[in-house]
């Protein structure tokens, strides 16, 4: 095991139902996050974000493989595990006609030490802004959310595992959030957080880890990832675009997505730029603007089989 | 900490507890009020005059000695009239321990905590199970109120014995519904399945005792209703074999349902 791993799966897999039904919800996983770090899980719906996560929590059991947290098997260890993480589920769901003092009381009764954590309870609400007097049938999905991360972070857990943790919150909130993470990671605490959200992924997460199917696709630093050798171009001609310009571009394996707009060109170019610019040199160019892929970009070009980044 | 399961549930339930433990103690405490309405001979001769069968349906046996007095008709009016009703409760408070939380999801937020599976479920079942013990508390005071209230002189250990011996029941009727609603996994199929085991129970019982020396006695025998015998508690008191048969009952129940739990994904 390497020494700073928090999370890490080896071949972990779930497989709902049996035989001819059964449907693989994660196949074969290998992940590790680190201590430290803020970990992005990206994926589209029914892709085994939420899936991963169950499993991490022993919420489900795998079928075939195994995992650990904290050097932990998260099976056979499981509530000593627990009592290191703080959870929010992608759907927060609690007892309805209790109040969120009462559930903070319930959870802190059940993790000890009632009195510390009630008090950093009453922290993160303040700074959530979040009434805690109110039942959870009262509250809007916004602020059950807000409820939710309290109970995850209140009692200062090393690892916090988070399914869509912004999911409902304004952008007010969603700004507090990041500054909350970008301050836990600061305290070498560790982050998994699933999401779809790309641009909350660009913001706050060292690596992420990309899903499709099932089937863990790529993981990468944000940082390495934005850096793959693809750009969008958009090139503005003093007069029309030069006739058969696009039927050439479209002839070079490099480019592609080739599209014009009266006097305006546009592409995705795939490595060097030279090639290209002798094409565009057919016309007399007034703009050429060269565009980095965002996180999004590149999360569109794994899950369309255009092309592999 | 330990206990913070129980208290929790507790908490969410006493209310329901107190509810419930009003409504069925007024509903004894008006039977009651209204023995000295009926002279007890008539009632014999009523009774005699009925067939098994319906005496069956108001649970009813052999003995219409022992009914013809002030605890034979409460017996009657109250506790064998109402036992569907008596087991609402306990199916109610069984759904509660794992089908209604894993259905809405809320199973997932307490199980991410550091809490064993089967601490969880055996906390809220002794939670309850307190429940149970309070609402029949508060059926016993609501007749011994209607005694009061009525002037109705009631054999009170009597009186006891056939209320008290409610509790093993409930307690049985809760287990049962935990244990299917842990095999059943959504809540409704587990509702389902535990209305027909009562209602089927509750057929059973009552054609067995009607149809005396019958195959439709013998098989009258599985049904758990069979076991609440008012008239048999009245004349003898306690069957302290069907109340260890219950609770065994109940604990094999509750011990499989714990090791169900700890097997089987939650909430899929």
């Amino acid at each position: 095991m390497v020494p700073n791993a928090i999370i890490e799966t080896r071949g972990l897999s779930k497989i709902y139902g049996s035989g001819a039904q059964s449907t693989t919800a994660l196949d074969s996983l290998n992940l590790q996050v680190n201590q430290g770090e803020i970990f992005g899980y990206l994926g589209p719906n029914g892709a085994g974000k939420t899936t991963t996560i169950r499993l991490l929590l022993d919420l489900i059991r795998p079928s075939a493989g195994a995992a650990t947290i904290f050097g932990d098997d998260i099976r056979a260890k499981s509530v000593d595990i627990h009592r290191r993480i703080g959870f929010l589920p992608g759907e927060l769901s609690l007892w309805e006609g209790r109040s969120g003092k009462q559930i903070i009381n319930f959870v802190a009764n059940v993790r000890g030490d009632a009195d510390g954590i009630l008090k950093q309870a009453e922290k993160i609400a303040e700074r959530l802004e979040l009434d805690t007097t109110k039942r959870v049938r009262d509250l809007s999905s916004g602020n059950k959310r807000k409820l939710g991360l309290v109970l995850a972070l209140m009692h200062d857990p090393e690892l916090l595992i988070l399914d869509e943790p912004t999911n409902g919150l304004d952008p007010l909130v969603q700004q507090t959030f990041h500054e909350m993470m970008n301050e836990y990671r600061q305290r070498g605490k560790t982050v998994f957080l699933s999401s779809h959200v790309l641009s909350e992924v660009q913001a706050i997460c060292d690596r992420v880890g990309i899903l499709r199917d099932g089937d863990l696709k790529a993981v990468e630093s944000v940082e390495g990832l934005t850096q793959v050798e693809f750009h969008h171009i958009e090139v503005s001609y003093r007069e029309a675009v030069p006739p058969e310009l696009r039927e050439r571009l479209a002839g070079m394996p490099q480019v592609s997505d080739v599209a014009v707009h009266g006097r305006r060109l546009d592409l995705r170019l795939v490595g060097d730029f030279d090639p290209l610019l002798r094409e565009l040199g057919a016309g007399y160019v007034e703009l050429l603007r060269i565009e980095e892929p965002t996180l999004e970009d590149i999360f569109l070009a794994f899950y369309s089989d255009k092309e592999k980044v | 900490m330990i206990g913070s399961v129980f208290l929790e549930t507790y908490r969410q339930t006493w209310k329901q507890m107190v509810y419930w433990g009003i409504g069925l103690a007024a509903l004894g405490l008006l039977v009651v009020i209204m023995v000295p309405l009926f002279d007890m001979q008539q009632m014999r001769e009523l009774l005699e005059s009925f067939p098994p069968f319906i005496l069956a349906l108001v649970g009813v046996g052999e003995e219409l000695e022992i009914f013809a007095t002030n605890e034979g008709f409460v017996a009657i009016g109250f506790f064998g009239k109402s036992a569907l009703i008596f087991a609402v409760y306990p199916v109610v408070m069984g759904m509660r321990i794992t089908a209604n939380d894993e259905d809405s999801g809320v199973m997932d937020a307490v199980l991410s905590l550091p809490l064993e599976r089967g601490r969880v479920i055996i906390e809220k079942f002794l939670a309850y199970g307190v429940s149970i013990i309070g609402v029949v508390l508060l059926i016993y005071l609501g007749l011994h109120l209607g005694a009061v209230l009525g002037g109705v002189e009631l054999d009170v250990a009597r009186l006891a014995e056939v209320t008290f011996y409610l509790i093993p029941l409930m307690i049985f009727v809760m287990a049962a519904t935990l244990f299917i609603g842990v095999l059943a996994r959504r809540r409704q199929v587990a509702l389902g399945l535990i209305t027909a085991f009562v209602i089927v129970s509750y057929m059973l019982q009552t054609i067995g005792t009607a149809a005396e020396g019958t195959v439709a006695e013998t098989i009258g025998i599985v049904s758990f209703l069979t076991y609440y015998n008012t008239g048999d508690l009245l004349n003898q008191g306690f069957n302290w074999t069907h109340i260890a048969g219950f609770t065994l009952l109940s604990a094999v129940l509750l011990l499989a349902s714990m090791y169900r739990y700890q097997q089987r994904d939650i909430g899929i």
